[in-house]
């Protein structure tokens, strides 16, 4: 490989740049994680690129390598538990209990968007990128098994775990209204 | 008298909503039809999921230049195991194994005269116990494109490697050793070069019958490791344990049991594992890798006494009450890694299996802290084992 391969490697990638970092967004849910995440997918990508050869479509090729690449970067986060200096959950969600006093106000407004970001910033990595795959990238239960190399029950159970993890912390919302 | 009513379960909501209950999916929206708890239980979920929404898309940042300098380090510090250079150390350890068997007796036979050879009966150990870690190495950037003859030599190379020691006990049955072990590297190597037929994966009946069958075999295996670790602790307790064990497995019933639970783990393997392997996948390759081995391993356990006969000198490990020593010649010092590296691909190879299923059941930072306390277990049970072939008992 030479700098030339990185000048048509870059080519090719460019028009799915934008797409991969919103991926990379709602998987891990901050700016800076997602530029992370798409630098670690490109290098990646970039490392098994004269394997890849058309043979797939490049962007699910892409996709793949960036959902892996998420994993391992939410990992590699809980591994260094100073790496994000969140609020507490349970602060969050005081705060948006607090601060809107109807139910359309308060999903409108960001500390709900802050209590969800909290809520799945404690999540582990595989129930937070199944969820997000699902939920907002609408993919299948299938498709996620298969980019993310686990089975099918697995991926079930960890969306179910993500869910109740959700509710338990915004279900109260609604009820204390 | 009413019928107790049966309400859907929370994850059959959560199924339901992303439209994934499959069959089900008509039966749960006729139960929510009539139900008026589970409607409840539904809406609430569905409206706490429906107020969970994407991060808003944002500007995306221009860091072209910085993916590019990024890439172009990578050019500079490129990994030195290129194709060309994994191939070739895939396939020096098959052709430099019957070399570490006479390096790891000789150093044996010295550390029990100057203890510092020790370290040197430990490095000639690792180097014939290497082919599985060599086999990975070389696995790691391979792909599914069994179409390319250098993808054929790197797998074949890597099988090779890992597969030297059952392969080469196997064959030093027949006598001849040294050219028969070069006759079947050439021929493999002449499988690489020929286009493979299109076989497809594993199927599930293909798995399930793969894992049925593991399960008998595994208790037979494992009554093995563990009564061969008893030999490490007291030598009277693996006799007793062995004569029981020979009781069981001697009944003609269990035998063909055995025999027929190998006989399928051997065929099912080979249909699923040969393109089983993948790019940076560790626990798929190493599911692999550890599966070549137990398939040669087993065939060499079993059923190798059925047409080849038994070296002469060579120790009637199967009938004999007191452990195995292997230390006594090149010959018998051949079955060490071949043994350890037994246990090590048995413990592997279910163990990878484990992991992969608890996490349908477990969080995955459980499943971590399970997994790193069992590789700490089965390190210690390999190590124990090889102590005990090696003569090392505490209660002679």
């Amino acid at each position: 490989m030479n700098d030339g391969d990185v000048d048509v490697f870059l080519a090719l990638v460019e028009r799915h740049r934008i797409y991969m970092y919103n991926l990379a967004l709602r998987l891990t849910g901050n700016e800076q994680d997602a530029k992370d995440v798409v630098q670690e997918s490109m290098l990646n990508a970039f490392r098994h690129f004269h394997r890849f050869e058309g043979r797939a479509d490049l962007r699910t090729w892409l996709h793949r390598i960036l959902i892996n690449s998420a994993l391992d970067h939410r990992r590699s986060l809980r591994r260094r538990p100073d790496a994000h200096h969140s609020q507490p959950l349970a602060d969050v969600a005081d705060t948006a209990a607090s601060n809107s006093p109807d139910p359309e106000r308060l999903v409108a407004s960001a500390d709900w968007r802050r209590l969800v970001s909290a809520t799945m910033e404690a999540m582990s990595p595989l129930e937070r990128v199944t969820f997000a795959l699902r939920h907002f990238e609408g993919k299948s239960i299938a498709e996620i098994a298969q980019a993310a190399g686990i089975g099918h029950n697995a991926v079930k159970q960890h969306i179910f775990r993500a869910v109740r993890k959700l509710r338990l912390a915004l279900d109260a919302q609604w009820i204390s209204r | 008298m009413d019928q107790p009513v049966s309400h859907l379960k929370d994850d059959d909501l959560v199924l339901h909503y992303y439209g994934e209950a499959g069959p089900e999916m008509v039966t749960t929206a006729r139960h929510l039809e009539g139900c008026a708890e589970c409607a409840r239980a539904y809406e609430a979920l569905a409206r706490t999921l429906g107020a969970v929404k994407p991060p808003e898309f944002v500007e995306v940042p221009d860091d072209t230049q910085a993916i590019r300098q990024l890439l172009r380090r990578e050019v500079r510090t490129h990994s030195w195991l290129t194709e060309p250079r994994a191939i070739a150390i895939a396939w020096l350890v098959p052709l430099l194994y019957p070399w570490a068997l006479p390096a790891f007796f000789a150093s044996a036979q010295l550390a029990g005269e100057q203890v510092p050879a020790i370290a040197l009966t430990v490095l000639a150990l690792l180097w014939a116990c290497a082919g599985p870690v060599v086999a990975l190495a070389a696995l790691h950037g391979t792909v599914d494109r069994f179409d390319r003859v250098l993808t054929r030599l790197r797998v074949l190379g890597a099988l090779m490697a890992t597969v030297s020691p059952p392969l080469f006990i196997l064959i030093a049955r027949g006598g001849e050793r040294l050219p028969a072990w070069y006759g079947a590297i050439a021929v493999t190597a002449v499988v690489a070069l020929v286009p493979w037929p299109n076989v497809s994966g594993a199927t599930g009946r293909l798995q399930f019958v793969h894992r049925f069958s593991a399960a008998v075999l595994g208790l037979f295996i494992l009554g093995h490791i563990i009564n061969q670790s008893l030999a490490f602790v007291s030598v009277p307790s693996y006799a007793g344990m062995r004569s029981g064990m020979r009781l069981a497995t001697q009944q003609s019933i269990s035998y063909v049991v055995i025999l027929a639970a190998v006989a399928i783990q051997i065929v099912t393997g080979a249909t699923m594992a040969l393109r089983n392997v993948r790019a940076e996948a560790v626990a798929r390759n190493l599911q692999a890798v550890s599966g070549w081995y137990l398939a040669v391993f087993l065939f060499a356990h079993v059923f190798a006494a059925f047409f080849l006969a038994r070296p002469a000198g060579a120790p009637p490990v199967a009938t004999s009450l007191v452990p195995p020593y292997l230390l006594t010649s090149v010959r018998t010092t051949a079955q060490l890694p071949y043994y350890l590296l037994g246990v090590t691909a048995f413990l592997v190879h279910v163990g990878v299996y484990a992991r992969l299923a608890a996490l349908a059941y477990l969080a995955e930072s459980s499943v971590r802290r399970l997994s790193y306390v069992a590789t700490l277990a089965g390190a210690m049970v390999v190590a124990t084992v090889g102590l005990s072939l090696c003569g090392v008992h505490i209660f002679g």
